[in-house]
């Protein structure tokens, strides 16, 4: 199993990443900001296909990236929200069939590995 | 075991690169230096260079910038440990054929003038060396002595031949903006289309492949462009240009058909090059059924081709240390061998020439578990929905 996650920062901004260990890619979200950091939506599924959705919105969601000068972040400009954000994945993998689906919501590292995903 | 994997249809939406396809026509538009001034006042990168001129207190010589003059070609001097050696068949072959050579399109002659008025040339040697060639042979109406024709140099005051040195290397490659594969192919596919222009038989093929691959909604694009966002794109333009008209068809026809929402990955061209080249030998052929099992094995297993090529970089890395002891250099024959091995492994029933399948046997073995996983288990073990 490998995952998407859909992550909001402490002032709001979604970004997004993947991770075959998403309890401590969280908890190295907590380390770097010094508070405790939501994946608001963890995807799991096919390591090829999540990596294939990310790539997807590095490439074709690429005009929502947040740009610091030429470095592209992997997180998205203001005014684009989570909703945004999930609702194109959702579009993404719904529509071109990537075997991923949303087991987690709202996770932090508190919580240790979800029973259902491990 | 049966070949079940199925390739659902993905709803295709319209093509921006159909309308925006920067190679269809030329814009026409000519913009004055403004325009680029005010691009690069706008640009972070500059600003920051700008930046460290203010703060290093430095301005811009104007007395540095060379001086150019109509001077006699018999003045010129060569420094054969500042130049190359000279390359007659460059000469020859390059410059001066008879279908190519256009005195229009000579450079001036790069020098440094010392200060006893010497010119010492630090670039150009075999363009100044062709026309007074081509005056030594009569080929120049009313010049008969090359030595006292008059040609335009471009040059900078200076004794240093450190400096004639280090301008060299920077005039032939280190400090130029060289042109690009895809500006090289779009300069190509413009004469063609918009000049009209079609003497070229070499442009005339490259437009064939670029509206053969257009007519598949597939686009060469400039690397690192704005373009490389919309589906059907690509930026391996040396791969390209090195495939058959056949090849483009059959890997662009597929690429639209399948995968129409991706951009384009390198991979394709590779496998669709080996499918063609190594199927006749072999009297095999890709049959329309072969096509669809691949694309429903790609988009099962990898979701895009790009993801299964960067799988292929990982099962040969793997492969070669288990088999030779070190990571061997890659190989893009990999592409069409994985593959291939994969849809055997599957089940596919079609026949497959052996030179593909036998010269990397257990390549596939070396997929990753998740991957092989779901040929042993024949099921997809995250349901979609």
């Amino acid at each position: 199993m490998y995952y998407l996650y859909l992550i909001t920062s402490l002032r709001g901004r979604a970004g997004f990443g993947i991770t075959s260990d998403y309890k401590e890619r969280n908890q190295q979200y907590a380390s770097h900001s010094g508070d405790i950091v939501k994946f608001s939506y963890i995807y799991g599924g096919l390591s090829t296909h999540a990596k294939t959705v990310e790539s997807t919105i590095k490439r074709q969601y690429i005009d929502n990236i947040w740009m610091v000068d030429d470095w592209k972040t992997e997180w998205l400009k203001d005014g684009i929200s989570m909703s945004d954000l999930k609702s194109y994945v959702d579009d993404l993998v719904n529509n071109r069939h990537y075997r991923i689906q949303v087991v987690a919501e709202d996770y932090d590292f508190t919580q240790g590995m979800l029973d259902n995903n491990q | 075991m049966a070949f079940d994997l199925k390739y659902e249809a993905v709803r295709r939406i319209p093509n921006p690169m159909v309308k925006i396809n920067p190679m269809k026509n030329g814009t026409g538009k000519i913009v004055n230096l403004q325009d680029r001034v005010d691009k690069l006042n706008k640009n972070a990168a500059w600003k920051k260079t700008i930046k460290t001129w203010v703060e290093a207190g430095k301005t811009v010589e104007v007395d540095r910038i060379p001086k150019w003059i109509l001077e006699e070609l018999g003045l010129l001097n060569i420094a054969e440990d500042v130049q190359r050696e000279l390359d007659e068949k460059h000469c020859a072959n390059r410059i001066a054929p008879v279908g190519v050579f256009d005195p229009a399109l000579m450079q001036p002659a790069l020098c440094i003038k010392t200060s006893k008025g010497k010119y010492i040339s630090i670039n150009s040697q075999h363009t100044v060396s062709t026309i007074a060639g081509l005056i030594d042979a009569g080929l120049v109406p009313g010049v008969t002595d090359w030595r006292k024709f008059k040609f335009p140099f471009y040059y900078v005051e200076t004794d240093s031949l450190a400096f004639a040195r280090r301008a060299f290397g920077i005039f032939n490659g280190k400090g130029s903006k060289k042109q690009s594969q895809y500006m090289q192919l779009r300069n190509a596919v413009y004469i063609v289309r918009i000049d009209k222009e079609t003497s070229d038989p070499d442009e005339v093929a490259k437009e064939r492949k670029v509206s053969i691959a257009e007519k598949h909604e597939c686009f060469p694009v400039e690397l690192n462009s704005d373009f490389i966002k919309y589906p059907g794109t690509f930026t391996n333009i040396s791969t390209f240009e090195g495939l058959t008209d056949d090849e483009i068809d059959m890997s662009c026809a597929w690429h639209n058909k399948y995968f129409h929402y991706e951009g384009v990955h390198v991979s394709l061209f590779f496998i669709y090059r080996d499918f063609v080249r190594k199927f006749k030998p072999a009297k095999c052929k890709v049959t329309p059924q072969l096509e669809e099992e691949l694309a429903a094995l790609i988009q099962n297993l990898f979701g895009s081709l790009s993801q299964f090529a960067e799988s292929c970089k990982k099962v040969w890395r793997l492969y070669t240390d288990a088999k030779f002891g070190y990571e061997d250099d890659w190989n893009d024959d990999i592409y069409a061998e994985a593959l291939l091995q994969l849809y055997k492994k599957f089940g596919g029933a079609e026949k497959i020439p052996k030179a593909i399948l036998d010269t990397h046997d257990d390549l596939v073995e070396f997929f990753d578990d998740d991957i092989l996983n779901l040929a042993d288990n024949n099921v997809l073990s995250v349901s979609n929905n």
